[in-house]
């Protein structure tokens, strides 16, 4: 496969990719902020006063946070905005990894495979530490 | 509710602009407006740069790689040195002194910004060198005008050892290090600095995005903050990357300088104040 048929596969679907989950992550996070208010007209100024504190909510799990999603809590529905955003550079590292093992690229599947390797590793230590 | 919103926003559009243009992502702003204007402690202002970190990088990426800015294989090939630097950074953190580090790293903003004031436009080399041949890192990019201007890529080894540095500080000081990838993108492989700025936006996400997710894993991010930011800063960065193309290099050199020197302000007073 010519490498000019890889790098516009790639300038073409890179960006099209980026703006599907930015659009999403968007699309949540602004419903956690319109849901901030409807759930309790104070709720938004509390917790922003509370942050001002360093009160943070803390952990959670996934359960618990998809509970708190269905009753409509506008923290987790904001949480879960952020993690789709988060998954943006992650989600292309992995697209592009896909990508060179269908081009038989292998010298760039063993470097996307490296930083791939190498994310999991990072978020992992961070979750032990 | 609405005053503190549109407060966060506008700030977080602004740092989204200047982050998308000088490709060093936006965090430097948003950390000293929150703690000093906003009153949030260092932790909760941490962790929203990171989200506007990853967002800035996202919202520009979408046009920067579409127009061809972004170099896609130099990225990658970068982003090894990066993540191998920011592994090695987490494992080391707590190990070395902050304060000694916080102290270099604005020595180095100091230097970076001498480097960018003595030097003039783009230097493109005409032959790239045997390794971006061989790794495929040239590229060709179309201005405004319409000429299409072709560059080549030298010292991959040499910029990926500044990415390895530049990793280390994003893993022990929990910042984008942006400002060290375009110095390693344009002085030292010789890279347009558009392109280095383009690119180094689309790395500085990777590296911002796994350590975004450990602060949320913990629960150490303050929705509240980060939400408003988020948006505000993915907008500033889509109307950032579209203007890209209208800036004269000198100028997003100028915008560049100022911003190196707010870092290293910025960290002087991070190791100064103990913070």
């Amino acid at each position: 496969m010519a490498k000019q048929e890889e790098d516009r596969i790639l300038r073409q679907w890179t960006p099209i990719l980026l703006r599907s989950i930015l659009i999403a992550a968007m699309a949540v996070l602004g419903a956690g902020l319109v849901l901030s208010y409807t759930f309790a007209p104070d709720y938004y100024v509390e917790h922003f006063q509370a942050a001002q504190h360093g009160h943070l909510i803390g952990k959670e799990t996934l359960g618990l946070l998809f509970e708190r999603v269905r009753q409509g809590n506008p923290h987790a529905v904001l949480t879960i905005g952020l993690f789709v955003l988060t998954l943006v550079p992650l989600a292309r590292v992995a697209f592009c990894f896909i990508l060179f093992i269908r081009e038989r690229d292998y010298t760039y599947v063993a470097l996307t495979a490296y930083v791939l390797a190498g994310l999991i590793a990072g978020v992992l230590a961070g979750r032990i530490g | 509710m609405l005053e503190i919103l549109i407060n966060l926003m506008t700030l977080a559009v602004g740092a989204g602009f200047i982050g998308a243009i000088s490709g060093l992502g936006g965090g430097v702003f948003i950390v000293p407006a929150l703690v000093i204007v906003a009153h949030m402690p260092m932790k909760v202002a941490v962790g929203a740069s990171l989200i506007s970190v990853v967002a800035t990088s996202a919202g520009a990426s979408v046009a920067f790689v579409r127009d061809g800015w972004t170099n896609l294989k130099v990225a990658m090939v970068l982003e090894c040195a990066t993540v191998t630097g920011a592994v090695i950074g987490a494992y080391l953190a707590g190990v070395v002194p902050t304060v000694v580090l916080e102290l270099l790293f604005a020595a180095m903003m100091l230097q970076s910004a001498y480097f960018t004031v003595t030097k003039r436009g783009d230097d493109i080399v005409a032959k790239g060198d045997r390794l971006s041949e061989r790794l495929d890192l040239s590229g060709e990019v179309a201005d405004l005008s319409g000429t299409t201007l072709h560059y080549e890529a030298v010292n991959v080894p040499q910029g990926g050892a500044l990415m390895v540095v530049a990793g280390l500080m994003s893993g022990m000081l929990g910042i984008g290090s942006g400002a060290l990838k375009v110095m390693a993108m344009d002085y030292v492989m010789h890279l347009p600095l558009k392109v280095s700025s383009a690119t180094s936006n689309f790395m500085i996400g990777v590296t911002a995005g796994a350590g975004a997710l450990v602060f949320l894993a913990r629960g150490d991010i303050a929705t509240t903050v980060a939400a408003p930011v988020a948006i505000g800063v993915t907008v500033g960065a889509l109307a950032g990357s579209r203007a890209l193309a209208h800036f004269k290099v000198e100028s997003i050199r100028t915008v560049f300088v100022i911003i190196l020197l707010l870092v290293a302000v910025e960290m002087g007073w991070r190791a100064l104040s103990g913070i």
